[in-house]
């Protein structure tokens, strides 16, 4: 026993001596079992070609990240599964009839350029997924608005493709085919995975549940948008119905719950969500109410994703053990120093 | 209703009170270091060769900050010589060859029926009998409950045991109950306050309703339940939680009414005044996964932490790590010749499993750890100034309030060493603050010389 003890080399740390087993890659693949219901109805919905899309997107994403950090002689880091994550995130948000490459140049420029050129996980500023359909809608702008018929729906309509309930909405008046309830479920075209309102809440309600995201960005980002289409509503429609159509078309829910969300890209501080939830909310109507673009989910975000720093600076917590008369003494305190400067 | 504080983590707890307290042999020679609790380091009252009794004097400083320390085993010094300290470095202590005789000292008499309701005479023996505060602190609690007469209007009895593997303040009010109030009771007196608080975890519920069968009221005791939390047990939470009010940033709990004395203190204070014994022996949770257990030993005062593991069944893995106290916020031990102190209670033979560490961690902006930080704080910000070496913002950003839970390290889902950063900033900030009153110091002295 006593010569064992010779050769243990004991280690010191700091506190704390245990941690959680929740670590970064157990929470990249709860987000990931936390789309598979969206996963589910867009399969449903489009048939099987969209898991090609979101296994190039996956792979491309994973091969970018591998071939960026091997290429500069970094730290592998495609075991954390971000990059997978990012990947199917950019599936999900393509046509269902994008060509099979496109999710490839997409991940490219949100593996390489928005987040490994910035330092890689947690360093980028904005939504790798998002800045790539950026790009994407901007290079590619007549494949990235081509929506197929769901299967829902074809009996009803003739043809492959059709306009989305938001483009009816904000123009010529929704068809009578799409209904609240119908819009809920996700027999509407869009992309493969932002159909479905009730998929993507049954994710949203997994991630908060699994206390991998909180509570404070989607609800504050769809509060503010139920909020400002109940209080400006339409002509023609009723303002809860308005409402729900607006809750339910475009990528509101798969913005608000997976996109809004990212870690790197959203303000740490609690009242700070709460104040980035509600600009993303008001961007979204703005843009969709006057905006060029039909949608304005993506780039709400984006735009939000860029004041996450300074919302961070602005909104600290209030210092244990002072309370807010404490600072009012401070203040006033300072003040009547000012003021006795003056007088010397 | 349970009471509690915001934030706060949920560690894997690894309790066991269904293990029964076992007696541990002691060991043939006892180290007894002559620093077991913060402030002036005793001074040793034994030389090589004299004869010691179990729970004699042997070491003490007349400083009011400071604890005397007694033989906890019956023999003779063989040494009286620095040796390894659980806390790091070498400390003068003094080593006793055990004549397994347990030959009793009667320095300490039990107190009397008159002594036992006068504060003066209960704060005399909690310092004689060298009572610290024995939930890891070691703060001398005669000292802390002197100072706050006429200060404190709540007093907070701890009894959360928020820390993962610990058992020993639930073993004692299992076991002890009625002793237990009767020492809360003598801190109340002592204190000069009407009421004491007492605020157990509800995952203690047998021992709660253990204690409120003995009718603690009559000891002017309320028994406050509150939820399961780590860390409810920190004085600051403890004190939230119980009277909602929050203890000033660099301030004392007495600046708001308050203190804070854990269950163990307060079993070791009904010792001190009703049997006449000091602080010699402890319950110590001896666990980890390099050796089978849990164990609930109680130990005495300068058992060598090799000994215990052996005592306790050796090891069935090579431990990487002895933490003492508890996982959250234990500190290692840097030698198996360590012996166990006053404030030990646990020891915790680790091997890889436990901690989780990763090579080159990577912080991925999650927040978790400002939503976990009881004191309002935001790590991720903090690390990132510490990291940078920005070390004004990072006083800004109110680093000197962490008292080090752990709660945002054990929570980082990227293994960040926050706590780690923390604490090596708060050193350098502390020994920046002494260097330059020190420079302060020297210039008024050379004033006065003019």
């Amino acid at each position: 026993m006593s010569d064992k003890k010779e050769r243990i080399i004991l280690d010191v740390a700091y506190q704390p001596q245990v941690r959680t087993a929740k670590d970064t890659k157990r929470l990249m693949l709860d987000v990931i079992i936390a789309l598979i219901p969206a996963i589910i109805v867009g399969v449903l919905q489009f048939g099987l070609y969209p898991l090609v899309l979101l296994l190039t997107g996956v792979c491309s994403a994973v091969f970018w990240e591998w071939g960026y950090r091997r290429l500069f002689k970094k730290e592998a880091s495609i075991g954390d599964l971000s990059a997978a994550l990012t990947g199917l995130l950019m599936g999900l948000t393509m046509p269902p009839s994008a060509p099979w490459w496109l999710p490839v140049i997409g991940t490219f420029f949100g593996i390489v350029v928005v987040k490994q050129l910035y330092g890689g996980i947690g360093k980028n500023f904005l939504n790798p997924a998002l800045a790539g359909r950026a790009f994407l809608f901007s290079s590619y702008a007549t494949i990235m608005a081509t929506w197929s018929v769901p299967n829902a729906l074809s009996g009803t309509i003739d043809g492959t493709t059709m306009a989305t309930p938001l483009s009816g909405m904000y123009g010529e008046g929704l068809p009578a085919y799409f209904t609240a309830k119908s819009m809920f479920m996700g027999y509407l075209p869009g992309c493969i995975g932002e159909i479905s309102a009730f998929a993507l809440l049954l994710g949203g309600a997994y991630l908060i549940w699994r206390n991998v995201i909180s509570w404070r960005i989607p609800v504050s980002f769809i509060g503010t948008v139920a909020l400002l289409t109940l209080v400006f509503g339409k002509s023609g429609y009723s303002n809860g119905q308005w409402m729900l159509y607006n809750l339910f078309s475009g990528s509101l829910m798969l913005g608000a719950i997976f996109m809004a969300t990212d870690y790197a890209t959203s303000p740490v501080t609690l009242n700070g969500q709460l104040v980035y939830g509600v600009g993303c909310g008001l961007l979204t109507v703005l843009i969709r109410y006057f905006g060029g673009f039909p949608e304005g989910t993506t780039y709400a975000i984006l735009i939000m994703n860029l004041c996450t720093w300074a919302i961070d600076k602005a909104f600290h917590r209030h210092q244990f053990g002072v309370s807010k008369a404490d600072i009012a003494f401070k203040k006033a305190e300072k003040l009547a120093a000012k003021e006795a400067a003056k007088y010397e | 209703m349970t009471h509690t504080f915001k934030g706060g983590v949920h560690p894997n707890y690894m309790k066991a009170p269904q293990v029964p307290i076992s007696v541990v042999t002691p060991p043939p020679q006892v180290v007894i270091p002559m620093i077991q609790h913060i402030g002036a380091p005793c001074k040793p009252l034994v030389a090589k060769g004299d004869y010691v009794k179990m729970g004699q004097k042997i070491g003490e400083n007349p400083a009011p900050v400071s604890a005397p320390v007694h033989a906890s085993v019956s023999g003779t010094v063989v040494a009286v010589e620095p040796r390894p300290h659980p806390l790091g470095d070498m400390i003068m202590s003094v080593v006793i060859e055990n004549d397994y005789q347990d030959t009793p000292c009667d320095d300490l008499a039990p107190l009397t029926e008159e002594e036992l309701k006068s504060p003066e005479a209960i704060l005399n023996r909690m310092r004689e009998a060298g009572v610290v505060g024995m939930g890891g602190a070691m703060f001398p609690t005669a000292f802390k409950v002197r100072s706050g007469i006429g200060k404190v209007d709540k007093l907070v009895i701890n009894g959360a045991e928020c820390e993962p593997y610990l058992n020993g303040d639930h073993l004692t009010m299992l076991n002890y109950p009625e002793q237990l109030l009767k020492g809360i009771e003598l801190v109340r007196i002592a204190s000069n306050v009407d009421k004491a608080y007492y605020g157990i975890e509800i995952n203690k519920q047998d021992a709660i309703d253990l204690l409120n069968s003995h009718h603690p009221e009559q000891y002017g005791i309320e028994i406050v339940p509150e939820a399961v939390k780590y860390p409810q047990g920190g004085e600051k939470m403890q004190i939230k939680a119980v009277t909602g009010r929050e203890v000033k940033p660099g301030g004392l709990p007495a600046g708001v009414g308050c203190n804070v004395v854990s269950t163990r203190t307060c079993y070791a204070i009904y010792q001190a005044c009703y049997e006449g014994k000091p602080v010699i022996e402890r319950i110590v949770t001896v666990g980890g996964s390099a050796l089978d257990g849990p164990h609930n030993a109680l130990t005495r005062v300068g058992t060598p932490l090799g000994y215990l593991a052996e005592q306790c069944g050796g090891f069935v893995k090579d431990p990487r790590k002895i933490v003492l106290g508890g996982p959250m916020m234990g500190i290692c031990a840097t030698s198996f010749d360590a012996p166990t102190i006053k404030g030990t209670a646990g020891v915790l033979f680790f091997t890889e499993k436990e901690d989780r560490m990763v090579e080159n961690p990577q912080c991925i902006r999650c927040g978790k750890c400002i939503t976990v930080c009881p004191m309002n704080l935001e790590p991720v910000f903090m690390y990132m100034y510490y990291s940078k070496g920005d070390y004004e913002n990072l006083e800004k950003y109110h680093v000197m309030d962490c008292f080090e839970c752990g709660s945002c390290a054990f929570n980082c889902p990227a293994r960040m060493p926050l706590t780690h950063a923390f604490k090596t900033a708060k050193l350098m900030f502390q020994a920046k603050a002494a260097k330059e009153k020190a420079a302060a110091d020297a210039k008024a002295a050379k004033e006065a010389q003019k």
